[in-house]
């Protein structure tokens, strides 16, 4: 059962999401054309860029921290159990 | 204009048709100019990147292997008046991967995730009064010294009228001490692995993505599985991303049983299991996943990434091995004189989770380029909450800079602070008896008959008993006791942990990554952090927990290999010296196939050409114990498998050991090959209690390992170099000198228990060999037809004396003859005979080993061993993977022949990828 200040954690959540995507929504109406996305195409400029380092980071801030994730891909991970 | 419209129609591959750009140049003034622009930069679009979303081009990975290795290791806990010699928490992580692509859009990836970890956990916190860490002495030349600590979990505590803890003072009598400790207990290693995979398909505007994989470890095993898509729109600028997962988890925990006496576990009655004098504690849990996201360009420069997730877990969450000091406060007992402190009784609980936990986070990325320095900020924030209470904030920067010559540098900082969860506290107060003795409700207390508890008997004032009915009975008769009831569990709270993760803290860490690629589609990834959790860094004030303050830092260094770089890049080399040459030819290196159990077998033939390889090896012990070639009974064993002082208790009845290798090798020259190769080694052993064993020492515990034990870790690194001595066609002989250096540990010790040093494990559970050790082997192989056919002579001589615990392993001579026949043009089939002769350990542990067994005594190790070898070898003879070559031998044990007492060998795998280019 969600306590009532949980619900207004989510209503207050939801609103950010929203407002995010209307900005998103506005950003839509940039134009950058396909030969203007060599700066964005640069390995450096990936969402993530070390692969290899963001899941030794997600592994050990998961077993010391107490936060959720946004990865749904994950799972496994072991129990952490120390 | 049919330039024009062929750029446009090039560039709008993916687009919609009213592009601007293109309108605009096919009325405006300059419009030639421009056109060859376009012309020219509609061209460079056939770079894949750039017809890339930046969400696609993150979950794509070209076709590649990559291998990490990482180390954790964190900082001593503070124990205050306690010096603990106690290790700190490590973990040792091999981690291997590869992406594939087929027919352009099935994309498959896997990766295997091995980590061995050790070291001394927090089992709960309580008052630093209450005296947890209890110190372990032992004498010394130096006079008595400090060895250790164990935990001691039940005490009596002293606390003034405001519940407040007291420490007694030879000058100031009872002072206020509000300090918390953590109680430490130790661990022996224990070892993890995880396997994962994905299958994802692509079209031009959308993918689908499943994946799955499975933890495995001995005391908790779980297994996942999602799915997940993405769509592009608008030109690709935006991307909408979604999820979903699934995770089932098994815990069954072995209670450890240095606390099970003094640790209550009433509330898991029916989730513990009792077996062999262990108690198991288990518990079912699954996580549900949901998440949605939006990744969109936000111009030339910059793009955001924003995700929601969604996670439902359910069952038991619980960290089996943590426990809730609650001081238990009898208020009978309590003075109300205020100067007179009250007796607290502090015991150890279970925690208890709640079965539920909802949670929400919310990410958001923000990438800059910063076209002055070509460099690319990364700005995360990511804010998650959740039923328990625990509100967390991460906020992370990361710089990549491209320094030139393929070097780039990723300084990043990250700052994460969290809420206490509702239900943790460093210790609780209970305000009632944790035990007393029972009345009736007339206040009578009750006494039961300790061979008949249901019969309920009381006492009158002249000492006599009488049952229920008023009739006296004779004491003498019965075994008659106080009963006794414990707490009544509804008082406590219903939630309790004392696990520091859910307390209220702040970290800050930052580190360094840096990478280097090579032209040949190689690169290397090192990576340094450092991290720092501290109860005052929590956003809006202190945790206070402070007594849960540590550090770690964690290192990392990785060799990834861009097939899909080496793959084009040769096509180019190939297409403009001969057209048509087939590239699978550059790695037939004119040489035979090698049985995959051989090491050092084969020789790269082009200067400047480089391979990466991978060597996995497993070898079983099991079945009988012999002596010399022949089965031996128990009794022989007891007798004489140990020393003349020392009766054998214990026998080994299995072990297994896995390696995993890299292999990378160099040729500078056509004659020469430098070869390094670093280790991993992972071992397990279960005993079993030999029949006619010496009796047990009454009180005193044995480490008796029938419930096995593993160890794991970095092993040995070889530096190896490879000559070429003669080649006519059909015929090579090459000889290796390689030295190996003693990166594995081999002073690994089993953890205390009950009072009693594990000591150290047994020789073949030490990670490497703990001497430098010269390895010269000779190799000659030959070919004609299909047919293909070699042989080896190897040897590991020993170069020092002992190893820094005392002793050195048998030096070993191996000698190996194959043959084998190429049944089509990628496939091959071997057979090999070996014979092995391995020489007894010299010298002897110069500190404490249990001497349970055989496996602890230096003479039971060595001796010679006859195999036969079937193998397969297989190689990807041409197309994008052509130059990969795997090939599997089992090696089957004909005869033994050992020293001393022995386990007989069941068998051993190996397995080999390479990859030369």
């Amino acid at each position: 059962m969600l306590s009532l200040m949980m619900a207004m954690k989510i209503t207050r959540f939801a609103v950010i999401f929203i407002l995010l995507l209307i900005i998103f929504a506005l950003a839509g109406c940039v134009q950058v054309a396909p030969w203007e996305r060599g700066n964005l195409a640069k390995p450096h400029m990936a969402l993530d860029p070390h692969p290899l380092q963001s899941a030794v980071q997600a592994h050990n801030y998961g077993s010391r921290e107490a936060a959720a994730s946004t990865n749904s891909a994950g799972g496994g991970g072991g129990c952490g159990c120390f | 204009m049919i330039g024009l419209n062929d750029s446009c129609l090039t560039g709008l591959a993916h687009q919609s048709v009213n592009n601007p750009e293109c309108s605009d140049s096919k009325t405006g003034p300059g419009a030639t100019a421009k056109t060859t622009l376009q012309a020219l930069t509609s061209a460079a679009l056939v770079l894949p990147g750039l017809l890339l979303s930046p969400a696609q081009a993150a979950s794509i990975s070209t076709d590649s292997v990559s291998f990490q290795y990482n180390r954790y290791q964190e900082g001593k806990r503070n124990l205050y008046n306690v010096s603990s010699n106690l290790d700190p928490i490590r973990v040792d992580v091999v981690h291997g991967s590869g992406n594939f692509t087929f027919h352009d859009r099935v994309k498959f990836s896997f990766s295997y995730t091995q980590d061995t970890w050790s070291g001394a956990t927090p089992v709960t916190s309580a008052p630093l009064v209450a005296n947890g860490n209890r110190p372990i002495l032992a004498n010394s030349p130096d006079g008595v010294i400090t060895v250790g600590a164990s935990p001691l979990v039940n005490t009596r505590v002293l606390l003034d009228q405001n519940l407040n803890p007291l420490k007694l003072t030879p000058e100031g009598g009872q002072v206020v001490d509000p300090r918390t400790v953590l109680i430490l207990s130790s661990a022996s290693p224990e070892t993890r692995n995880q396997a994962n995979f994905r299958l994802g398909y692509e079209w031009n505007e959308a993918a689908v993505n499943a994946g799955g994989g499975f933890s495995l470890e001995n005391d908790y095993e779980s297994s996942y599985g999602n799915l997940s898509g993405r769509l592009d729109f608008n030109q690709k600028l935006t991307s909408l991303k979604f999820g979903a997962g699934y995770t089932s988890s098994q815990t069954s925990a072995i209670l450890d049983p240095d606390l099970l006496p003094y640790l209550t576990r009433t509330a898991y009655t029916n989730q513990i299991e009792r077996r062999d004098g262990s108690e198991i504690l288990r518990g079912d849990r699954q996580d549900w996943t949901a998440t949605l996201g939006l990744t969109q360009v936000l111009g030339k420069n910059s793009l955001f990434d924003t995700n929601i997730g969604y996670t439902h877990s359910s069952g038991f969450m619980e960290n089996p091995y943590k426990a809730m000091t609650v001081i238990f406060i009898n208020p009978e007992f309590i003075n109300p004189d205020a100067n007179t402190p009250i007796v607290g009784d502090a015991r150890a609980l279970l925690e208890q989770r709640p079965n539920i936990r909802n949670q929400l986070a919310l990410s958001s990325k923000y990438v800059q380029h910063i076209s002055p320095l070509d460099a690319a900020l990364h700005l995360n924030y990511q804010f998650s909450f959740g039923d328990w209470g625990i509100n967390a904030h991460t906020f992370e920067a990361d710089w990549v800079q491209p320094l030139g010559h393929g070097w780039t540098i990723t300084p990043r900082i990250r700052y994460y602070s969290q809420d206490s969860a509702d239900f943790y506290q460093p210790y609780l107060i209970s305000n009632q008896a944790f035990r007393k003795t029972a009345t009736d409700a007339s206040g009578r207390q009750i006494w039961v008959d300790a061979n008949n508890p249901s019969e309920q008997f009381f006492r009158n004032g002249n000492g006599n008993f009488f049952d229920t009915d008023g009739n006296p009975v004779d004491a003498t008769e019965l075994n008659l006791q106080p009963q006794l009831v414990s707490f009544d569990a509804a008082k406590l709270p219903q939630n309790f942990s004392s696990d520091h993760r859910l307390s209220g803290f702040g970290a800050l860490s930052g580190g360094v990554i840096l990478n280097k690629r090579f032209s040949k589609g190689v690169e290397l990834e090192a990576a340094f952090e450092y991290y720092t959790r501290a109860s005052s860094l929590k956003l809006g004030g202190s945790g206070h927990n402070s007594f849960a303050d540590f550090d770690f830092y964690v290192a990392n260094a990785a060799i990834k290999v861009d097939m899909e770089a080496i793959h084009s890049r040769m096509n180019v080399a190939t297409g403009r010296d001969h057209a048509h040459h087939d590239h699978g030819q550059q790695h037939a290196h004119g040489a035979s196939p090698v049985p995959a159990g051989i090491m050092f077998g084969h020789m790269l033939d082009n200067p400047g050409e480089l391979m990466v390889g991978y060597r996995f090896m497993y070898s079983r012990q099991a079945g009988d114990m012999l002596r010399g070639a022949h089965q031996v009974s128990d009794l022989a064993i007891v007798n004489e498998g140990c020393s003349d002082v020392i009766l054998c208790r214990f026998t080994h009845t299995e072990m297994n050991m896995k390696m995993h290798m890299l292999d990378i090798m160099y040729a500078p020259t056509r004659w020469l090959n430098l070869m390094i190769m670093p280790q991993f080694m992972d071992m397990d052993m279960n005993l079993r209690e030999l029949a006619g064993r010496p009796p047990r020492d009454p009180g005193v515990h044995e480490h008796t390992g029938t419930g096995g034990h593993t160890t794991g870790g970095v092993g040995d690194t070889i530096l190896s170099s490879l000559i070429k001595l003669y080649e006519i066609p059909g015929h090579r002989l090459h000889v290796g000198l390689g030295i190996s250096a003693p990166t594995g540990k081999v002073d690994l010790k089993m953890r205390r228990m009950f009072q009693v040093d594990g000591g150290l494990f047994h020789f073949d559970m030490q990670l490497g060999s703990g001497t430098w050790d010269f390895l010269p082997n000779l190799t000659y192989s030959g070919t004609s037809n299909r047919w293909y056919w070699g042989g080896q002579l190897y040897g590991v001589k020993r170069m020092e004396s002992s190893n820094e615990s005392g002793y050195r392993l048998g030096d070993i001579f191996q000698a190996s003859a194959w043959g084998g026949y190429h049944l089509s043009n990628w496939l091959a089939a071997s057979v090999r005979g070996v014979y092995t002769y391995r020489d007894r350990i010299h010298g002897d542990f110069n500190k404490f080993n249990a001497r349970i067994g055989p496996m602890d005594f230096p003479a039971n190790h060595g001796g010679q061993y006859w195999d036969i070898g079937i193998g397969v070898n297989a190689s990807v003879p041409s197309g994008k993977f052509a130059g990969n070559h795997f090939a599997f031998e089992w090696v089957q044990p004909l005869r033994d022949d050992v020293n001393g007492f022995q386990l007989e060998r069941e068998g051993a795998l190996s397995a080999t990828w390479h990859y030369s280019f």
